[in-house]
């Protein structure tokens, strides 16, 4: 069953109430940054259709939304998600060796997650960190200047993590 | 300036304004510097378009039927404020025109624009146009050759050549790899028909249409309307029937015979049979729209089960004969039958779907040929309380306004109507009007679709219409919101009436309705204050025993509110079959003939015993319920019908078939072997709608042609022949072959209203009656005064159904019959479709309740027993009923729903009452029967 927590509703009504009556689906980008994090890291069908329902708007609304931003995840994710910017400035400093690297890595293509549901690797637009390039969101946070010996260390000491 | 691709109308045809002819107060805009008229609020295409025609400008986003919407900048022209001003590159699809600009369609700048766009376009799209479905009739394509694309000089980015067909539908197919993200799909799925499925998913490159969250279209919530087929400029939607193909020898416009709003239907034949079928954007019905019914179910008419020869039931088995043998047996036995026991031991039951052609000769053969008023037709178990209804309050049986005037009401009201599956294109205009936020008011027991969208939906138990009415009376009078100088100018019997619309007690017909009664209220204040408010109404009105006082009910009601007479009000009522409102025009009726005069006024007895040259009874015929009676008392033993199903159809079916067992001569002309055409000791097989002409009258009173796509199939004929063959066959003459030109000049002679129709003059649209000398039409009826005169208030109070006194103790739950999108009626023609892959059985309706009541869940067998009988139907758990309801269709002969109803009928009109059905339901142990595979 799909139902956010008491609390989790109150925040989305909270959310909801800062746009004028009728206009409720400008809370939409919120609510499906609150779904995504509450049930499993994507947005399945179900999901955005539950999403729907709470926002009173089509279910359709929600897909072109959550299809358009590179920030939904339209497919079950593993533990860690790579999500390796590959805009101009990244671009230009290297990012497709990275990428390609963390591919050889990990045995993925962009987009895959691999079979230990530990890693997937997602190509991302612009993540405001172009002093920084290469880099790459994990989580919460940024890993920047990335290199190809970093991504390695990365990969490895997040491996052993999940062993312990 | 370069080479011009348009060409300027001549002034007195287009229009044109120049310099000197130029009214004073005339707003004029520039085009390549020349004054043009330019119209209130119009876009630069638009003036453009009206001046110089429909090429004057290439497009590619923007289509007929939808809004504007400026994605694809194909239509930009330059515009400067000033003569020698800046200038500006707009859309000219959604940028209105400034007066006084000045505009430029083919600037050098702008010519490279679009080329430079199409060029875009096509770095992702395959240049394989000689294998394309729509090769010669792609949009793409021409604009392409329009701009003057010889290469493109991009490199070929990411592509979509890799997406895959989806042929997963019974009818819609989309190949994605052609899509050119212009949009008009997704804006057809919303604007046209308002169901959501497309849209635009990602983004970039990797934008694309999709259908639901990415799936395809059969598991989509698609109701295959073919909108964004039809709007799709290139093959990326299609149908199965490749219908955008150019392989075509012709294309033949007709109406269709799905239901009654009449859409056009443009048929494409390819050696003499039919490819496939589109919607004209033109036609005043449907503009471009049409259902899965009217563009797709058309494979029906050459399916194999068509009945292809007559046939006579010799010792219980049916052999095949001639059509010499037949008429000669029928015409042997008719005479037989009339000189034994006389011309009122025959009965006729004429067609609602054939034409006014068909069914004035049909008639006439019963009343002029046979000698007896026993004349009915399948209205008399749909809209007969309304034509009854409507005659008493306001003079006319038929809808007062037009379709059309969807767009200039305030507020709808739409009573015991699911538009969305019964009548999709009037439906889908609903729809949209709910969405836009206007006063919408559904009274319905079913959370239909458009209900979900309704401002007030009143959810009242079947049966209880004139609660909720004298309700909505109540309120409007105690509020003080009744028009009081419509009520004393134009009506009659005000003060009586509301003094008894006074004396109700709410509080009871609250709890009778089961509707809040201040729901109630605030939907009766909505309705009053609406400046115009506009009432339709389905079978939930009429198939009562309290179905004609109903519809004086909502006469009254928009009488008290004034709501009649004008544009964008009025009672509607929404008519079931193609030529519903036709057959009673043309006298199909046991007690009116052709033009409604009634059979026992002297003065009109005469007239018709003279216009036909026959003797006639002056007295009433049977109605189909009474016909049955007549039979099973040994009255009535010959019985004609043409196309009507009532075996399966019909209420109480044991009764019907009992009846039809038990006369003499039985005919039935059909096209498939019904359940009624198995009971025929003589069969003719029918020709369909696509293969005759004549005219069809559509729920607005609106007369329009049907013409022949592709000839009779062998073996057929048409009704209209087959009567007229008939009556020559029993010595009374007439002309050898139908033609529905003669007839309707017969016609024009005897119905009033039809009396300037000429088939000649009427057009793609037809005429909506009356249409006077001059052939001018009537678009709303009771401007000045009402047909009767005054509009007479006419109250009743609400009775309990006889059927729920007697059975709701023992059989607690009530049934309503209801009809499903993909399939018409006994489903005889759209259950030999791809219809059937998609809706595959009938199905009762449960509210969750109930179904944990019985331990049922969804797909089990659930057995439904009334008084009369039992059956098994597969359940759908929804909370689209109520407890205690149940609802279910009678599509498929395998369930026979109709074993169960009632011959409960209305009290005036005697249409029987299958909206409230007695029943107790358990789960059951019988299997589940499959439908017969039929396609």
């Amino acid at each position: 069953m799909i139902k956010f927590s008491e609390e989790k509703l109150n925040k989305v009504k909270e959310v909801m109430a800062r746009y004028p009556e009728g206009k409720q689906k400008s809370a939409l980008i919120p609510v499906l940054h609150m779904a995504q994090d509450e049930f499993g890291g994507w947005l399945d069908t179900p999901v955005m259709d539950y999403v729907a329902e709470l926002l009173n708007i089509l279910p359709i609304e929600v897909y072109e939304v959550a299809t358009f931003y590179t920030m939904f995840n339209m497919k079950p994710v593993g533990k860690h998600l790579l999500e390796v910017c590959r805009t101009g400035p990244c671009m230009v400093n290297g990012c497709d060796d990275i990428i390609d690297h963390i591919k050889q890595k990990l045995g993925i293509s962009e987009g895959e997650t691999t079979p230990d549901g530990l890693f997937t690797l997602k190509p991302a637009e612009c993540l405001g960190a172009c002093g920084y390039a290469p880099m790459m969101q994990l989580g919460k946070t940024y890993r920047e200047h990335l290199t190809k010996e970093k991504v390695d260390k990365l990969i490895d000491e997040l491996r052993a993590q999940a062993k312990n | 300036m370069s080479k011009q691709y348009y060409v300027e109308s001549k002034p007195a045809a287009g229009g044109v304004i120049s310099g000197n002819g130029m009214k004073a107060d005339a707003k004029v805009a520039y085009v390549d510097d020349k004054p043009y008229e330019v119209k209130e609020g119009e876009t630069i295409l638009s003036l453009i378009r009206r001046h110089f025609g429909k090429g004057a400008v290439p497009t590619l986003c923007d289509a007929p039927n939808l809004e504007p919407f400026g994605s694809c900048r194909v239509c930009s022209v330059d515009v400067a404020l000033s003569k020698g001003g800046p200038v500006k590159t707009m859309a000219s699809c959604h940028t209105p025109v400034i007066p006084g600009s000045f505009i430029y369609p083919e600037s050098d700048r702008v010519q490279k624009l679009r080329k430079n766009i199409i060029e875009l376009v096509l770095t992702d799209h395959p240049l394989d146009c000689l294998t394309c479905e729509v090769n010669n009739n792609c949009e793409l394509q021409e604009v392409a050759a329009r701009v003057g694309i010889r290469d493109v000089r991009y490199p070929e980015g990411k592509t979509h050549l890799d997406k895959k067909k989806d042929l997963s539908h019974a009818y819609m197919t989309s190949d994605f790899s052609k899509c050119i993200n212009c949009f008009r799909c997704v804006r057809a799925c919303d604007e046209v028909q308002g169901q959501f499925v497309l849209s635009m998913g990602g983004r970039g490159f990797d934008s694309h249409i999709i259908k639901g969250m990415e799936v395809n279209f059969k598991d989509s919530d698609c109701v295959s309307c073919g909108a964004c087929a039809q709007a799709c400029p290139t093959s990326a939607i299609s149908d199965i029937f490749e219908s955008k193909s150019i392989q075509v020898d012709e294309k033949v416009r007709t109406v269709c015979t799905y239901c009654g709003v009449g859409c056009n239907l443009e048929v494409a034949v390819k050696g003499g049979k039919i490819k496939s079928i589109q919607a004209p954007y033109e036609a005043e019905t449907n503009q471009g729209h049409t259902c899965l019914k009217g563009r797709f179910a058309f494979a029906f008419y050459n399916h194999k089960d068509r009945l292809r020869t007559p046939l006579i039931k010799k010792n219980g088995e049916f052999v095949e004969a001639t059509w010499e043998e037949a008429y000669d047996h029928i015409a042997t036995k008719l005479t037989e039958i009339k000189n034994k026991y006389g011309g009122d031991a025959i009965a006729g039951i004429s067609s609602s779907r054939g034409t006014n052609e068909e069914n004035y000769l049909m008639q006439k053969f019963i009343r002029a040929v046979m000698g007896t008023n026993n004349i009915d037709c399948c209205a008399r178990v749909c809209h007969s309380p309304t034509a009854i209804g409507m005659q008493r309050s306001f003079g006319t049986g038929a809808a007062t306004n037009s379709i059309k005037d969807i767009k200039l009401t305030d507020c709808i009201l739409v009573i015991g109507a699911n538009p969305t599956d019964g009548h999709p294109v009037t439906g889908a205009k609903l729809k949209q009007f709910a969405i836009s936020g206007k006063t919408s008011i559904v009274i319905d027991p079913r959370r239909t679709e458009l209900a979900k969208y309704a401002t007030y939906h009143l959810q009242l138990r079947p049966g209880t219409n004139m609660a909720i009415m004298n309700m909505m009376l109540y309120y409007i009078i105690s509020e003080g919101l009744e028009d009081k100088n419509f009520i004393e100018k134009r009506t009659e019997g005000y003060e009586e009436f509301k003094q008894e619309i006074l004396g109700q007690n709410i509080d009871e017909l609250e709890a009778i309705c089961g509707v809040d009664k201040n729901l109630v209220r605030e939907a009766a204040i909505a309705y009053a204050k609406a400046p115009n408010a506009m009432e339709f109404h389905g079978l939930g009105v009429t198939e009562h025993s309290q179905g004609t006082h109903t519809i004086m009910m909502i006469s009254s009601l928009a009488m008290i509110t004034g709501n009649v007479g004008r544009p964008g009000v009025g009672v509607n009522p929404l008519r079931g079959q193609n030529n519903v409102q036709g057959s009673a025009d043309m006298g199909c009726q046991p007690y009116q003939g052709a033009g409604y005069f009634e059979v026992s006024d002297p003065v009109y007895h005469k007239k018709y015993e003279e216009f036909y040259n026959a003797k006639l009874p002056n007295y009433n015929g049977l109605k189909i319920p009474q016909m049955y009676e007549a039979a099973l008392n040994d009255k009535l033993k010959a019985m004609w019908v043409i196309g009507e199903d009532m075996a399966q159809t019909d209420p109480n079916t044991h009764h019907v078939v009992n009846a039809l067992s038990k006369l003499e001569l039985f005919v039935v002309q059909e096209l498939f072997m019904t359940e009624t055409a198995k009971l025929a000791t003589v069969i003719l097989p029918a020709s369909s709608f696509l293969e005759k002409s004549g005219t069809f009258t559509n729920g607005e009173r609106r007369i329009q042609r049907v013409n022949a796509v592709v000839a009779p199939i062998e073996g057929t004929k048409s009704d209209g022949q087959v009567m007229v063959d008939i009556m020559n066959r029993m010595g009374y003459k007439q002309p050898e072959l139908y033609d529905p030109e003669w007839v309707l000049e017969e016609i024009s002679q005897i119905v009033p209203f039809f009396e300037g129709v000429k088939w000649d003059e009427l057009g793609g649209d037809g005429k909506q009656w009356p249409v006077n000398k001059e052939g001018k039409g009537t678009d709303i009826l009771h401007t000045e005064t009402f047909k009767r005169g005054k509009g007479k208030f006419i109250h009743n109070n609400y009775k309990k159904s006889k059927e729920l006194v007697e059975n709701e103790k023992q059989y607690p739950y009530i049934i309503t019959t209801n009809r499903e999108l993909e399939h018409y009626n006994c489903g005889a023609m759209t259950r030999r479709t791809n219809n059937v892959l998609i809706v595959t059985d009938d199905v009762l309706m449960i509210n969750p309740v109930d179904a944990a009541k019985h331990q049922i869940v969804d797909g089990d067998m659930v057995c439904v027993e009334s008084p009369r009988g039992k059956v098994d139907v597969k359940a759908k758990i929804t909370d689209e009923v109520k407890p205690g309801i149940l609802s279910s269709t009678f599509h498929f002969p395998e369930v026979m729903m109709n074993n169960i109803t009632s011959s409960v009928s209305d009290s005036e009109a005697m249409c029987p009452e299958y909206k409230v059905v007695a029943c107790n339901i358990r789960k059951s142990k019988g299997e589940y029967k499959k439908p017969k595979a039929t396609v």
